[in-house]
């Protein structure tokens, strides 16, 4: 009997350790789904390092297929990465479908509010929850070609040349200076990056805050914005070139426009597109309106998740200062957090490309003076159409009159 | 004994459909069911992401017969299929007609085209298709032609849609009205010969009557093809995947309508109703086509 038992006994010793060991093999894969460049692939490694149990694998696509994935799986139920970044223009849309996402305050992300600017974190929550940790931003910067503005005759210096136009409409003059000068080049890139920066200055743009009705039409912040951008387009002072296309790249490395308004993640944009020839070529200075956003992302955990817990410690971990810092002095990632942008090491970073332009300095000074954006949730519908519009004005199709009407025709009916 | 003889007669009483059974399941799987639930999510408002909402009934239906977008999508699709088609029929029969005296290697040369991924070929094309730097504005300049900005004009815009179609198609269509040519009897055409028929009356009167079901095939299948257009107009547009067809929309075809609304506004019941229209308007097409061409080639 005694035998018996011991045997029992020990088999069952034997299976338990098999068990544990089979447990300590199994780790739990966390998949990091990205689009473009996030710069997270060494922290990952570092965080498999820290924590035994966890493999972390990321899933990089571009732009457009991420985001379209995204909603693909999330109205599916399945095939979604267990933590998801999400562009903030894509936001207000996962807002309406709030319970596909956890509420990450359920694990206490409440807690590190603090971390981020107050803008930045109202971006992330709706109502009572917390939809995403804020990532990257992009306070905005104006850049420009040393060698255009010479021959139009303006300062090249960087603080001088923003002194040339404190505001929009004095852009537009020194727009026009450039291209009576300056016959075979255009001032800036499009329409469309001119607006988009004017209309993220304002607190309200398509939709009122109060109670997120449209107000596209009768907003002056946007009409005025649409009427400035529109008339640079009508006077041929924009190269007419939508930005990330093949089209915008080659203009960039032929100098075929000397200014264009610059959100922090543009700068690689830049560097990408102009090669080795553009270094020292091109520097940033201070936007009209001195501050602003443009972009910027979030990190979500789908609910559809395995191990959201897991995936919210993963996203947690990235978007802490700490990490947030070093993505910046790596890969001019800028971070959405005052602690990150305003730390000693962060100001003092110049860039050798863009003529050691002090873009520490020029960023945290452009997001200290954010307003905060209110988007509504069919901003993403509505937005395109009054860039089309602006597209119209460039292509010679329509006045900016016409192609306001039309849009604002368009805008209704898209929201019926 | 007995058993097995009344099982063997069962087991033969069920094997033929056992045998045809995977045809149908996939059919309903894959066929039926999503045109059945396609009909379901169109008469009711449906966010993509949220589900179904309320009942609608034909309200979608209606909103699209009086939407601007819809018929500005439909004549675009119609006149980049125009475009597209009637080079590519009358082309891919002088291919085919050259082709019959020719060897393997041509065929095999002319149906390139038809497998380079679409996608590639829309990338290049779009490359050709530049305003500023591309080839197509650069040849064109070396004859005196002002650069003509393929995107942003209509008609352009359509040729360049409508070049990429031709260029995917027509070695492909070229090829199965050589294989009809060849199944034309000898016979009639030394009797044609005889009569003192020349080579274009042959032509006419032998040939093409002759090819007459494929033709009919060629001109329903490029019509369906062209009804459900999609992938070349879509990244045609270098501005991103929103599938708006331009700044005027000025070639959005149906599809990409349809891939606007469901997948960029989320609009799910809105497309569905859409995807059920175009799937008659797929109907019409082929109805359409196939009476034109039996007028046209008289048997």
């Amino acid at each position: 009997m005694r035998g018996v038992l011991a045997a029992l006994v020990a088999v069952l010793a034997v299976l338990l350790a098999g068990c544990s060991a089979s447990a300590g093999q199994d780790k739990i894969r966390i998949t990091v789904a990205t689009f473009g460049e996030f710069g997270y692939e060494p922290l990952f490694a570092e965080y498999e390092k820290a924590h035994p149990g966890v493999e972390v694998v990321g899933r990089v696509s571009d732009f457009d297929s991420h985001h379209k994935g995204l909603i693909t799986a999330l109205a599916a139920g399945k095939g979604a990465a267990d933590v998801v970044a999400v562009e903030e223009q894509y936001m207000p849309a996962l807002r309406q479908s709030r319970d596909k996402l956890v509420d990450l305050g359920t694990f206490g992300a409440r807690d590190l509010q603090r971390q981020w600017s107050p803008w930045k974190w109202a971006q992330g929550v709706d109502g009572d929850s917390v939809l995403g940790l804020g990532t990257d931003m992009g306070g905005l910067a104006m850049c420009y070609r040393k060698d255009l503005i010479a021959r139009a005759g303006l300062p090249t210096d960087r603080d001088a040349l923003a002194a040339l136009w404190p505001t929009w409409q004095d852009y537009a003059k020194v727009a026009d200076r450039f291209s009576a000068a300056v016959p075979n080049a255009r001032f800036t890139d499009s329409s469309g990056t001119v607006y988009t920066a004017m209309i993220n200055q304002s607190e309200e743009n398509y939709f009122a805050k109060a109670d997120d009705k449209f107000i596209g039409d009768t907003n002056p912040a946007v009409s005025a914005a649409f009427r400035l951008a529109g008339s640079l387009g009508a006077k041929h002072e924009t190269a007419n070139l939508t930005t990330f296309t093949q089209e915008w790249n080659v203009g960039i490395s032929q100098g075929a426009f000397a200014t264009m308004t610059c959100p922090a993640w543009m700068l690689a944009q830049i560097k990408q597109a102009g090669g080795q020839g553009g270094s020292g070529v091109w520097d940033v200075t201070t936007v009209p309106g001195k501050a602003g956003n443009w972009g910027g992302s979030f990190l979500v955990v789908p609910a559809q998740g395995a191990h959201t817990k897991e995936a919210y410690d993963v996203a947690r971990w990235l978007t802490a200062p700490e990490q947030q810092k070093r993505l910046f002095e790596k890969d001019n990632i800028l971070s959405s957090e005052p602690g990150v942008y305003h730390d000693p090491d962060v100001l003092k970073q110049t860039d050798p490309y863009f003529a050691n332009a002090p873009i520490g300095k020029i960023f945290a000074a452009s997001s200290d003076a954010v307003r905060p954006n209110h988007r509504g949730v069919r901003d993403a519908d509505v937005r395109p159409v009054f860039g089309h519009a602006l597209g119209r004005i460039e292509d010679g199709k329509q006045s900016v009159d016409q192609a306001w009407a039309q849009a604002v025709d368009e805008a209704h009916a898209v929201l019926r | 004994m007995n058993a097995v003889g009344r099982s063997g007669r069962l087991g033969s009483r069920i094997a033929p459909y056992l045998l045809i059974a995977p045809f149908f399941v996939v059919f309903g799987a894959f066929g039926v069911f999503p045109l059945l639930y396609t009909a379901w999510v169109s008469v009711h408002r449906w966010h993509l992401i949220a589900g179904g909402g309320a009942f609608t009934g034909l309200g979608h239906y209606r909103d699209l017969l009086v939407d601007p977008l819809f018929y500005n999508a439909l004549s675009n699709t119609v006149s980049i299929f125009l475009l597209a088609t009637v080079p590519q029929l009358v082309l891919a029969l002088g291919i085919a007609t050259l082709l019959q005296r020719r060897g393997a290697g041509w065929q095999v040369l002319v149906l390139v085209p038809n497998v380079v991924p679409v996608v590639a070929v829309a990338l290049v094309f779009g490359q050709l298709f530049g305003r500023d730097y591309g080839i197509v504005n650069f040849l064109l300049g070396r004859i005196g032609v002002a650069p003509v900005s393929w995107q942003s004009d209509t008609w352009a815009a359509h040729l360049g849609v409508a070049t990429m179609v031709m260029w995917r198609w027509t070695g492909y269509t070229a090829l199965l009205y050589l294989a009809a040519m060849r199944a034309v009897p000898r016979e009639l055409h030394e009797a044609a010969a005889l009569d003192g028929a020349g080579g274009r009356q042959r032509f006419r009167a032998v040939t093409l009557p002759g090819i007459r079901p494929t033709l009919l095939f060629t001109v329903v299948a490029s019509a369906l093809g062209g009804v459900q257009l999609f992938t070349e107009p879509q990244l045609f547009d270098g501005t991103g995947l929103a599938g708006s067809g331009g700044s005027d929309r000025q070639f959005q075809t149906v599809a990409m309508y349809l891939y606007e609304v469901g997948f960029g506004r989320f609009d799910a019941g809105y497309a569905a109703a859409l995807t059920w229209v175009l799937f008659l308007l797929c109907a019409v097409f082929a109805v359409v086509a196939t009476a034109l061409v039996r007028r046209v080639v008289r048997r």
